[in-house]
Formats: structure tokens, sequence, C-alpha cells
């Protein structure tokens, strides 16, 4: 049998790896894009000696091999290099924009989390009443609602119809903590509402087979009341599952509040990306997609880790 | 002497599932009236449907929510249980009321461990003098009670961590643990190889003494309670049709659908007279395996674990076997044995060191379980075709439907069963598709993992003259695993005994029956002859 710390250590080795592979991916990927980032930065009128000038300033004049294991030693000692298009360290300009990405995607899966959990509780009890059909009805046209819609709508709603937040204006988390909080709680719900009928429904359908198992029958042979069946049977074995789902979600929250930023005109990732691309950034670019594929794969990682305290058999395999 | 005195009286209880559309269903239970006599293991015998296990779950308080009790009542030590709150009814088991279930394989809690799957027992019927060692004492006792002598290291272990018979006795500790004073066992031991079924049911008769327990002991199989119970009760259809005390039934069944339950679980009489084609031992074998050592878990990472380690992980240990051509090889052995893992691995489904040789294009394999093998999607045209296809050997339009429709009728199915789906079939019926689907293949070798298990004796009967039939016309050699020795005796003219994951005895079949060299051998066939009478 296969120890805890034996399993711990093969998938830091895993996560490594993968780390390693999507580098190599994202390297390739900006390496093939046509166009010239010197040329970009210089505009249409440079001359062909002022491009080749710059291109050997920026290192791009050296071997593809070369530039790799420079970027891979600037990736992973968080130091990726000055971006071109706002002459700023690249990590400076990701770490002022992570505070709105990562925390509408933190609300967000709060919201998740504390909603579909007890209703799926409480749909699942008596699986088929009206208030179940209801449940799912909702969660049903909730799902099919993708979140750049949702933010309109509840742009549309919170500032019209209720006058209850100002829209579009941000305030950082050093200046005003409720303030930041209360300007991400409306594209966090965007973000959130379909993945809450996504959770709901999951969860809902696992703990109904998880209450139909031999083991429940067996704990109530031997008195225990439902309540404790369900805290200490039921949730437990319904989470094995649910936790690959939920880092599933949680990735997917993540791309989501890229999109969701625009529409509420926040200051975060998605917004910074969009304008790397625009200028063929490379450094910017690569950084920002280097690490959200990095917290993407540190989610599944967490989760994998989690998924093997809360399963017994999982080291096993 | 057993003392006539009721712990429980059902009485006259009838029971229903009604629906919206028929609000008055035919009854699930009807007018059911019976006592269990304080002390006494009665068996409760019935196939299934007939109504036993809802019996049961009427007594315990267990009825699914839309069962409906129409009539009668439940009286457990003078109390009327069916006047009680479904809260004081819960209360009740555990502490009154065991029951042990048929699948000791999923009926514990996979994430929790064995000792804080039993002290949940002690803390839900809350004792507040009881502290956490005496707890620990109480529950590491009834471990040893029901026979493991290393308690406190089980305490620690996940279900996954023991066999199917260990389980059994853990589940047996959980309901024994309050030391209850009715036991209800519904089918314990049905899903147990035979060994462990003779140790589980000495473990159950040896409990009834020593805690003075009274047992209720539902089986679908008559030769189960042979020696076992002190009286019997037959069911049909929601009807106790027959009790008596258990030598008696058992003997001189008076009524005639006892007698009809008795002939049907003796498969011996049915399957004299089959023929097995002759083996012509010169012959090279269609199948040759050599030192097959095998495991799970093997991948690239523990592989450089395990050299490391030198930790010997491996489940088949150097087994070399052949299969001649035209032949039935029989291969038994105990749960754990290897059997199955052997399997896998002559079919190519788990790497292994060693060689496998196969004389022929294809082999065909059926198993244990036939409602899982086949695709509840899709009708038996489909899983024909399919298997078809997959042999290379298809050929187009008319040609193929004739060729499929020959071999379900050599199968015993007529040409009607091609649209039918799966669930729209009879165990035997499943099987015999299994059969069919192997058969169109046209294969040198089938191997049968345990083909009989989930049949009925009628239908194994049947199944067995279907096998030796294609044995003889098609000259297909099988190699076939059984726990059953008249199966065996019958017609395989070769058998391998396998334990431990190695082969511990081989030889012609009456050899190896008549005299055993090995002890595990002996184990087997003492507990056949105690079970089965043989």
């Amino acid at each position: 049998m296969k120890s805890k710390s034996g399993y711990i250590i093969g998938k830091i080795i895993e996560l490594i790896l993968t780390l390693l592979v999507v580098s190599l991916l994202v390297f390739i990927a900006f390496s093939v894009i046509p166009g010239d980032a010197a040329r970009v930065m210089l505009g249409p009128n440079a001359s062909d000696s002022q491009v080749e000038l710059l291109r050997a300033e920026l290192g791009l004049d050296k071997p593809l091999v070369s530039r790799y294991f420079s970027w891979l030693l600037g990736i992973f000692t968080f130091n990726p290099g000055v971006s071109y298009s706002y002459s700023i360290d690249v990590s400076e300009l990701i770490a002022q924009r992570l505070p709105v990405t990562l925390g509408t995607s933190a609300i967000a899966m709060i919201m998740v989390i504390i909603v579909s959990y007890p209703l799926a509780i409480l749909s699942a009890r008596k699986p088929g009443r009206l208030g179940d059909q209801i449940c799912s009805v909702i969660g049903h046209v909730l799902f099919a609602i993708p979140p750049y819609v949702a933010s309109l709508l509840l742009i549309l709603l919170a500032s019209s119809v209720f006058s209850l937040l100002t829209v579009g204006n941000y305030v950082k988390p050093s200046d005003d903590f409720f303030g930041y909080i209360g300007c991400l709680l409306l594209p966090s719900f965007a973000i959130a509402l379909p993945k809450i009928a996504m959770s709901f429904k999951f969860l809902r359908s696992s703990i109904i087979e998880q209450q139909s198992s031999d083991y429940v029958r067996t704990s109530k042979s031997h008195g225990l009341s439902d309540f404790k069946i369900l805290i200490r049977h039921v949730l437990p074995n319904s989470n094995v599952s649910s936790i690959t789902i939920i880092s599933i979600i949680m990735s997917d929250i993540l791309g989501g509040s890229l999109i969701v930023e625009q529409v509420f005109n926040l200051p975060g990732l998605g917004r910074l990306l969009l304008s790397a691309v625009q200028g063929r950034d490379f450094p910017l670019l690569s950084g920002i997609v280097f690490y959200i594929a990095f917290i993407t794969v540190i989610l599944y990682f967490i989760s994998d880790i989690a998924s093997s305290f809360a399963d017994p058999r999982i080291r096993l395999k | 002497m057993t003392r006539h005195i009721h712990i429980v009286k059902v009485h006259h209880l009838s029971l229903s599932f009604p629906t919206k559309k028929n609000p008055n269903p035919k009854p699930v239970l009807d007018d059911v009236d019976f006592g269990i006599r304080d002390g006494e293991i009665l068996g409760l015998i019935g196939n299934s449907g007939s109504g036993k296990t809802m019996t049961s779950l009427a007594i315990a308080g267990l009825l699914p929510e839309n069962a409906e009790i129409t009539g009668g009542s439940i009286k457990f030590a003078g109390n009327d249980l069916l006047a009680l709150d479904p809260k004081e009814r819960r209360a009740m088991l555990g502490r009154d009321i065991g029951m042990i279930f048929q699948e000791p394989s999923t009926a514990l809690d996979p994430l929790m461990t064995v000792g804080k799957q039993l002290e949940e027992i002690l803390t839900a019927h809350k004792d507040p003098s009881m502290t956490s060692e005496m707890r620990q004492k109480t529950i590491t006792d009834m471990l040893e009670l029901v026979g493991f002598t290393n308690a406190v290291e089980i305490l620690g272990r996940y279900p996954h961590q023991l066999s199917g018979g260990q389980r059994q006795r853990v589940l047996i500790a959980g309901a024994a643990l309050l030391k209850p004073r009715l036991l209800i066992c519904d089918e314990p031991t049905s899903s147990l190889d035979t060994v462990t079924t003779v140790s589980i049911l000495e473990l159950l008769k040896d409990l009834c003494h020593k805690l003075h327990m009274t047992i209720l002991f539902i089986s679908h199989d008559l030769s189960a309670v042979r020696g076992f119970c002190d009286r019997v009760m037959v069911m049909k259809d929601g009807k106790i049709v027959d009790k008596d005390v258990a030598s008696e039934i058992l003997t001189n069944p008076k009524n005639s659908y006892t007698a009809e339950l008795l002939t049907n679980a003796r498969l011996d009489t049915r399957i004299l007279g089959l023929e097995p084609a002759t083996v012509d031992y010169s012959t090279s074998p269609v199948l040759t395996a050599k030192g097959i050592t095998a495991g799970y878990g093997r991948s690239l990472f523990e592989r450089v674990k395990k050299k490391a380690e030198k930790k010997d992980t491996n489940i088949l240990h150097d087994v070399s076997l052949d299969v001649y051509p035209n032949e039935i090889l029989g291969l038994i052995g105990g749960s754990g044995s290897g059997k199955t893992t052997l399997i896998r691995t002559l079919l190519g489904l788990l790497p292994h060191e060693g060689s496998v040789k196969i004389k022929s294009s294809s082999i065909g394999a059926i198993f244990q379980d036939p409602v899982s093998c086949l695709n509840p999607s899709h009708n038996i045209k489909w899983h024909m075709s399919e298997a078809l296809r997959a042999s290379g050997k298809a050929a187009k339009g008319t040609d193929t439907m004739a060729r499929i429709t020959a071999v379900l009728e050599e199968c015993g199915l007529s040409a009607e069963f091609l649209s039918r789906r799966p669930d729209e079939l009879s165990g035997g019926q499943r099987q015999r598709i299994a059969i069919a689907m192997c058969l169109i293949q046209k294969p040198a070798l089938i191997i049968a993992d345990e083909p009989f298990s989930s049949l009925d004796a009628s239908s194994s009967a049947e199944l067995l003259k279907l096998m030796t039939d294609i044995n003889r016309e098609h000259h297909t050699a099988f190699l076939l695993i059984t726990h059953n020795i008249h199966i065996v005796r019958q017609i395989c003219p070769r058998l391998i005994v396998m334990h431990d994951g190695r082969i511990c005895e081989e030889g012609t079949t009456t050899d190896v029956l008549n005299n055993p060299k090995s002890e595990s051998t002996a184990a087997l066939l003492e507990a056949e002859r105690q079970i089965h009478g043989i």
C-alpha cells in the first residue's frame, strides 16, 4: 500500500511536469503567432535597421531554444520581463490587477458553495416533491444564461431599477476593503449564477445516489438518525465526487471573471490580457496566460490532494 | 428445547405499494401471520419477489416510503411496533433489533474506518456512563467474539482493506454490538464463497447461544438453511405457504411448492447424463500459459518504487496451465485465490510477467454477472452484430442476419429475441446471449468466469447443457471457473485448484476430488459437503 506522503510526492512531481508542459505550449503558441513585436512597437514608418536594433535589444534575434530557457527562468522566478507597451515589470502589472480577478472569483466561489449546498440537501431530502421541482426548473434556466448576459441584466436591475450600487467604480482593497467587496459583488453574482445551478444539479443527484446506497441502510439499521446519517455518511461520500466538480467550477469561474470584468469595467486581468494581445506584448501576454494556467493547475493539484484526504481508496490506485 | 414465548408476533400483516394510478394494487404481503420464538433460528425461504425481504423490513421499520401497511399488526416483546412513532422505532434498531444484509462489499461506509463505524452505534444509543475507553473495549471484545484475532488492528482498517468474509464479520459485530434480542439476517451469505459461508453460519449460531439472540434468517436457497435453522417458513407471492421444523420440511415437504423449491435447489440430479467431448491430450494445447505473475497497481511510478522497496503486491505467482482442444478444464478455489485475476491476465486485460500463447484468432469470455455485461441501451441484434464485427469475420447483408439467427437458435433463443433489450430478458437468457456472442466469433476457447453464480438451478442446468453441446459439436474448449463441485464432477475431465494465487493442485477431476492432496482443496470440499451435502 502506498503511503499518503508518497502519494503527495507523486502528485507534486506530476504538478511540476504539467507546469513545464504548459510553459512549453504557451511559449510555442506565442512564438508561432505571426507579427513582430518590434515592428508593432515602432510603428509602420520605422526603418528595417531600427527594427533590427530593437529586436536585438529585446533579445528576439536569439535562437528559439535559448529564448525559451531565459523566458522559463523568468517565469519561475516571478520575473517574466518588462511589458513592451507599458514599460513596467510584468509581475508588477499582474500584481496590480490580480486583486480584481481573484476577488471576483473567490466571492463567486463562496456564493456557489453557500447557495448550492443547502439547496441541494433540501431538494434531495424529498426528490420529486414540489420544492425540488421548482429548484430544478430555476436551475435549468440559470444554467442557460451566460455570465455576460447575466451581467447586463444585473447592471440594469441594480442601477436603474433599484439604484443600489454604483456600477463601474472600482475601489482598491487597501483604500476601503468593504467598498472593494461591494463593487465586486454584482460581477461575482453574474459569474456565480450558472455555476450555482451546475453545482446544485450535481450535488443533488450525488446526494440522492448516496442516500440509496447500502451503507446508509446499514446505518439506519444501527439506529442512527437521518440527520446524523446525512452529516456523517452521505455528505462526505458525495463530497468525494463533488471535489472534482468544484475544482472544474473554480477554473471556469476564473475564465468567466476575465469576461465579466469587461462588462463591469473593472481593471482586472481580463482587460490587461486584451490590451496585451492588441499590442503583441509578448512578455505580458505570456506572463498572464502562464500564471492563469498556473493557478488552474494548482487548483487541480489541491483538488487531487483534497480527494485523497476525503477518500482513503484513492491512495491505493 | 426452545422456549415457546414469541419475541415477535406478526399478526395478519398486509402490505402494498399504492400509486395514484392504482390505489389498490396486488398486495406484496398478504395476510402474513407468524411468530418468532425466543431463542430460535427461524428460516424464511422463498424465491425473489416472494415478500421475504419486505417482511423483515416491516419488522425493522425500514420499509420504503411508498409502502403502505394495509392491515395487521407487528408486536415486539409485547409492544405494538406500528403504534410507535418513527423516531422511537429507529432508536430500537441496533438496540433491540439488529440487521445484516446481503452485500457486505457495499454495506460499510467506504470513507470511515471500522472502529469509527462501530463506535457510532454506541454513541447513537447514548449511554452517558460510557467513556471512550469503555467504548473501545466493547468494540474490540465484540470483534474478537466474531472471530478477529487482531481486533485492535481491524479498528483502524477501511472497508476496502478487508475481504468479503471479514466485512460480513464486521457487519455482524455491528449488528450484535448492543446485544439486541432479535437479529435479522437478509441473505447474509449469498455473495460469499462456500468456505466463508460455512464459517459465517457457524459464527451466527455461536452468537445465538452466547448472546441469547433470536435469529430470523432469510434466504432464497433452501440448502443454505440445512442444519442451521430450527424452523423454516416458505413464502410465495406474499403469503406463507408452509412452515415446519427444519428437519421435517427439508426431508419430507408436505407442501407441493416447498417440494418444488427443494428439487430446484438440487442441481446435481439435473445435470446427470451430460456428455462433454473426449479430449486427446497428445495434441498441442489451444492455450498455454507459462509462469504468469501479475498484480494490480503497476503504474510506471509504482514499478520504480516497487523495485526500490522489493515489496510484493502480486496476486498471481508463477501460474502455468494448458488448455487442450475439446477440453472443459475446471478451475476452482476460494474467494481471493486469484481465479478472476488469472482470467483477466489470460484475456490480456492485465499486464503480467510470463507468457500466454493462444492457438486461435479469437477466444471468447462470459462473466459472472449477465446484467452489467450487456449494454442496456441496445437490443440483442446490435449485440450480436457488434460481436461479429469485433471478430473481423462479418459478411454483408442477409448473410449476417442468417448467421445471427442460426447462432441464437443454437443457443435456444428464437429470432423474436433480436429486437429485445437486455432488461427484457431473464438472467438465464442473458447468459445465453453472452454465449451466443462468443459463439458467433467461432472461438477455439471460451473462458467462463462463474457463469452460473447468479442463476437458479434450472437455468444453470440449461446453460450447462448448452455448454456441453457446444463443446461436443463445435469442439470448443472451455476454461470453466466455478465453485460448484457438482458441475465440475460432471463435465470437467481435468481440474485445477487455486489457492493464494498459486495452483495448489492439478489432475483428473476424480483424483483431485476423491484424494485431495492440499489442505485448501480439502477445506473447499468439506465446506461444499456441509452446505450442499455431497
